[in-house]
């Protein structure tokens, strides 16, 4: 019975051998495991064998059986492997080829900008406030103490449509707005765009400034200073930027200062004015009915277009209105 | 302000190189624009003195000069120029000097001639032209040997002082170098002493009367005759004035501008000669007219001050001269004016007759009321010592009350250090007024302070405060954080932040692009003629003219520009306001914030795997439903056909919410692209930021846990129906388990009439709490095919099987 069985075994081997297909292994199967399996068929001789012998006998076909099933099991896993194999050479792609495109576009520098200054303030507690770009007299000028004859409105080259309404010159109009709304301590910001009537290499008829004010019981000129080199290097995430303020003149703030950095966008590390700042004047809060003997006013306006400049090593400012996407897709 | 450093050193000369001036002037307030050098650099060029010329014997236009530079022997120079001649004195290149340019001078064989150096013109050496064909000649006083750099003070820098108009005190040599002064702890030592007071004999002729003493609080006048009419401006006068920007005319002229910048006061002088009877400082009579010294004729109007003799107006107070008493190079007799004039009076003057002088700059911002004296003398000084001549007594008007004193005002210690943060000692603040010249009080709660006469910025406390901080030095403060109480902001969930719907469009492969406000009204009008715009009085030109009523002509405008330049897949956006004119009042001006997006050529950008996709309507609409879906309007808005003059008449929707216009889009009228300057079909769409700013707080609702059914219908409907209608018909069907309804094809052509469309719709029905029956189910359906027959006459392509 032992040959018998090393027989059939060896058979199966070769039976196996040349196989190349998953459906003829089952034939296989069938033909010595099945119902009427040449194995299957040799446990029936255990009945015609005595009750010692039969254990035995018993345990050897098992054995057999085993073997053969292991062989099935082994040319299977054998045979899926190959077809695997097949399906993933077949399926094998260039992966140095380009995806299928999907175009992603950008946001304007100038936006991209703003959203920074703010993220800056608003995180510290500012409020962002909005106003109209067509601006009239009281808000442009007048409550800002810029009374019609002042010098100081020949500085600001107004857009006018009559004699009492205006493009804004500035965002500090949102300072009255706001103040005329609310009394007390506040904190905002106010971007936007402002106009002037001027155009050339250095100057856009229209460009963007962030006008911010504090409103606060004990603020001083030395807390506005600090406050503004903070941001300053927050904004260029520079610990040691070199930041100068220079006395100047607003109407509506006394003491004035414009703020200068030094940058080495020209590569001579020269100072370039980013942003004018001072404390409120009394005129102006006295405008709004703020009691100046109770609170000063920190107020600041920056340049958008100036710090996108010198953040993003832009030379001409002319290019962030062409808007040639050329230059645009360089923001993403 | 541009001024000669030099000039400043001679009034005030710290230990500061020019860089560091620059610096400390910036840093005091008077900011400095710019340091310019006057001429190129270049070296070893003298005065030298031609002692000798003789033709060269084999070149008939060259010359043999023996030149003297103050050297033990002349140099032997050989030189092409016309105007050589023995005695003039000119420049003269060494062997070894270096001319602009990098020229450099070596020792030369010309024409067999031995020439040790090079005889210049202007150009040779940087300086302008001075039209001369040939050597540039200098005086005969020129000393031999000294370097030209040094004689024409070419090492001189020209500062340019960009002052606030708070500080017109600096507009002079001496008002800088007060500020110096107050910085730098030096005194500042005027380098003149007048000393005309001798030939000061006589009567002056011309009488004057000032009709307005307050608009004219001081008015002075001298008359000087039988000077040299023929003496020229000094070489260093005019130098200094070329430094300022200033252009050199005549004696005359050149003395009062000398003047003005030297010490701040305009000055105006007559020919005497062609004066008419008296003078009167007056108001001009309504349309009284002028013809100014520069020909241009006025017509002025009641408020301006004008000087008058008896024929008229001979000068526009403090702004301009007129032509008829101007000074020529024939004047024999002059009448000099330093008068004060009050700001008020002349502010906003000289603009409203489009003119902008010196001398009217300076008005404006507030002249010194007791400056007139000093600069008289000056003047008379200058001139005399120049063009001799006899000088009468200095007439003077003088109206006391009238003239502008500071008042006193009052600074308390503790402000200080309120405003600046900062304590500083009250010896501190009593130097820095001294040194800025103020009359210090002090009293009970402070000092009661004066400014000096020529600072008409001092009025309020704070202004006093400025000043410490100034010359204490902003950047000398110390840094302190600002406290305020912490408070929680407001973060209001119903208000869509516009950047999220940017940067979604961004992610959707659009760029933002931000345009002018103003736009060519032509252009704007063509393109949306139902909407008022208003124009601004001043454009910058015709072509930005026009406040946008749309923010379509800029996304147009930006097209056109970059499918010039070879890009031609374009997805863009702008959000910005659009100016809507209700009326011609201005009043009811409408400031709406926009947001507009545009799409053209490809889908995107071509690539090996997709073939070229052209963008279409439904791509269009895709974007704008992506954003409504964003604001959750979706289930709120309609897109109803309209036709809106800018698009396709076909393809062109208004998005309805309640009954209200929140934006629209469609395709750019095939009449409207060659107007635009684009190429291709341009879709677009513009949206209220009102509308898709406004969102809801959303306001869960329970899934259901019971199984959901699909039914499937096909209608056959008229060709030219909405589809929207068809939809709109079946969801006004009131049914609790109708979750959603959604079109999954369109049909049109074989199997169905010509003028009919097929739309197969696919309905999802729930119920909340239970399972449904194939009965409710079935109910639903037949109704709905009911309904969608009956009011839009829709048929079924295919049966309906019940309980299928």
């Amino acid at each position: 019975m032992q040959q018998q069985l090393q027989q059939i075994i060896a058979k199966a081997t070769k039976a196996l051998k040349p196989v190349v297909e998953l459906d003829l292994l089952d034939e296989i199967r069938v033909q010595y495991l099945g119902k009427k399996g040449e194995l299957t068929l040799m446990m029936r001789i255990l009945g015609k064998l005595s009750n010692e012998e039969r254990p035995k006998a018993g345990q050897i076909i098992n054995e057999a059986k085993q073997k053969v099933q292991n062989l099935l099991n082994d040319k299977k896993v054998q045979l899926e492997m190959a077809v695997l194999e097949k399906q993933l050479t077949e399926e094998s792609v260039d992966v140095t080829l380009p995806g299928r495109s999907i175009t992603v576009g950008g946001l304007h520098p100038v936006t991209r900008t703003l959203r920074r200054i703010e993220e800056i303030f608003f995180k510290a507690g500012f409020d962002i406030e909005t106003g109209p770009e067509i601006e009239d007299d009281w808000h442009n000028f007048e409550a800002l103490n810029i009374p019609k004859t002042h010098p100081a409105r020949a500085m600001h080259d107004t857009f006018y449509f009559d004699e009492s309404t205006v493009l804004r010159t500035h965002t500090s109009g949102v300072q009255i707005r706001a103040m005329e709304k609310k009394d007390g301590p506040m904190r905002i910001i106010a971007p936007g765009r402002v106009y002037r009537h001027d155009s050339d290499q250095t100057h856009t008829p229209m460009f963007h400034q962030v006008e911010g004010l504090i409103l606060e019981k004990n603020a001083s000129f030395a807390q506005l200073r600090t406050l503004i080199i903070d941001f300053l290097r927050k904004f260029f995430e520079d610990d040691d930027l070199k930041v100068r303020f220079r006395p100047s003149y607003f109407p509506f703030t006394e003491p004035s200062a414009e703020v200068d950095i030094a940058t080495n966008l020209f590569g001579d590390g020269r100072w370039i004015e980013v942003l004018g700042c001072g404390m409120v004047h009394p005129n102006v809060l006295k405008n709004v009915d703020v009691d100046a003997e109770k609170y000063t006013g920190l107020a600041f306006g920056l340049g958008v277009e100036r710090l996108a400049m010198l953040r993003y090593g832009v030379t001409d400012l002319r290019q962030f209105f062409e808007n040639d996407l050329r230059f645009l897709k360089q923001f993403k | 302000m541009k001024l000669s450093e030099n000039w400043l050193r001679e009034w005030i000369n710290p230990d500061w190189d020019t860089q560091t001036l620059a610096e400390e002037l910036s840093l005091a307030g008077l900011e400095v624009d710019g340091i310019d050098g006057v001429v190129a650099e270049f070296t070893n060029v003298v005065v030298g003195k031609v002692v000798s010329v003789e033709k060269h014997p084999d070149a008939n236009k060259l010359n043999i000069t023996t030149v003297d530079v103050g050297e033990l022997e002349p140099l032997q120079i050989v030189c092409g120029a016309k105007n050589v001649d023995a005695g003039i004195l000119v420049c003269c290149a060494k062997v070894g000097a270096v001319l602009p340019g990098n020229f450099k001078i070596k020792a030369a064989k010309l024409c067999g001639v031995d020439s040790n150096g090079m005889l210049c013109g202007t150009t040779e050496i940087g300086l302008a032209d001075n039209g001369v064909d040939g050597l540039y000649c200098l005086p005969s006083d020129a000393p031999i040997g000294m370097d030209i750099r040094q004689y024409l003070d070419l090492d001189d820098k020209v500062i340019d002082v960009d002052l606030t108009p708070n500080r017109a005190d600096c507009l002079s040599v001496e008002g800088i170098a007060r500020d110096i002064s107050a910085i730098s702890g030096l005194k500042v030592s005027q380098p003149f002493t007048n000393n005309v007071e001798v030939i000061k004999n006589g009567e002056c002729s011309q009488l004057v009367s000032v009709n307005e003493p307050v608009a004219c609080p001081k008015y002075l006048g001298c008359m000087v005759i039988n000077f040299d009419s023929s003496a020229k401006t000094p070489l260093w006068m005019k130098r200094r004035l070329e430094r300022s920007s200033v252009t050199p005319k005549n004696l005359i002229v050149d003395v009062t501008n000398y003047v003005l910048i030297e010490l701040g006061q305009p000055m105006h002088a007559y020919d005497a000669d062609k004066l008419t009877g008296n003078l009167q400082v007056r108001f001009a009579h309504d349309r009284e007219k002028m013809i100014t010294f520069d020909g241009k004729e006025l017509k002025l109007q009641k408020k301006s001050l004008v000087i008058a003799d008896d024929a008229g107006v001979i000068a526009l107070a403090g702004i301009m001269g007129g032509l008829s008493t101007a000074v020529s190079s024939d004047t024999k007799n002059i009448f000099f004016e330093c008068a004060n004039f009050n700001s008020s009076v002349i502010t906003g003057r000289a603009r409203q007759y489009g003119l902008h002088t010196d001398s009217s700059h300076r008005f404006e911002r507030g002249v010194d009321s007791f400056l007139p004296e000093r600069a008289m003398e000056r003047a008379l000084d200058l001139f005399t010592k120049v063009a001799g001549g006899k000088v009468s007594k200095i007439i003077a008007e003088v109206s006391e009350n009238n003239l502008y004193k500071p008042k006193e005002i009052q600074l308390r210690p503790e402000r200080i250090t309120k405003l600046l943060g900062v304590v500083i000692a009250d010896k501190r603040v009593e130097e820095i007024f001294n040194s800025l010249n103020f009359t210090i009080n002090k009293n009970s709660t402070g000092w009661g302070m004066i400014a000096p006469t020529y600072r008409y910025d001092m009025e309020i406390e704070a202004d006093l405060i400025e000043e410490i901080g100034r010359v204490f030095g902003y950047n000398n403060l110390p840094e302190i954080d600002i406290e305020a109480p912490l408070r929680l902001p407001k973060v209001t969930e119903s208000a869509q932040d516009l950047y999220l719907i940017k940067k979604h469009l961004a992610s959707q492969g659009f760029n933002e692009i931000i345009t002018y406000s103003f736009v060519e009204e032509g252009f704007q009008y063509k393109l949306m003629p139902s909407i008022s715009a208003i124009n601004l009085k001043n454009p910058i030109s015709d072509d930005m003219k026009s406040m946008r009523t749309t923010l379509f002509p800029g996304l147009l405008n930006t097209i056109a520009y970059n499918q010039n330049r070879q890009q031609v897949a374009l997805k863009l956006f702008e959000a910005g306001l659009v100016f809507i004119n209700q009326d011609d009042t201005l009043d009811n001006l409408v400031q709406e914030p926009m947001l507009s997006g545009a799409m053209v050529g490809n889908l995107e950008v071509s690539n090996w795997a997709q073939k070229n996709k052209m963008v279409d309507f439904y791509d269009l609409k895709a974007q704008v439903e992506a954003i409504l879906t964003i604001s959750d309007l979706i289930d709120e808005v309609s897109f109803v056909p309209q036709n809106i003059s800018i698009f396709h008449p076909g393809q062109s929707a208004a998005i309805i919410k309640n009954g209200e216009q929140i934006g629209s889009l469609g395709q750019l009228h095939p009449a409207l692209v060659k107007d635009a300057g684009v190429a291709g079909k341009v879709f677009m769409f513009d949206l209220k930021q009102s509308a898709i700013l406004a969102i809801k707080v959303p306001l869960a609702v329970a899934i259901s846990k019971f199984p959901a059914v699909q039914r499937d219908l096909a209608f056959i409907v008229e060709q030219d129906l909405p589809v929207q209608k068809l939809i709109d018909t079946l969801q006004n069907y009131p049914s609790s388990i109708l979750k959603t309804i959604e079109i999954f094809d369109v049909y049109q052509g074989d199997g169905l009439e010509k003028n009919k469309k097929s739309i197969a719709i696919s309905f999802r029905i729930q119920h909340e709490t239970r399972t449904l029956q194939d009965e409710e189910i079935d109910n639903l359906m037949l109704n709905l095919i009911n309904l969608a027959e009956e009011t839009v006459f829709a048929e079924l392509k295919y049966e309906y099987k019940i309980g299928k």
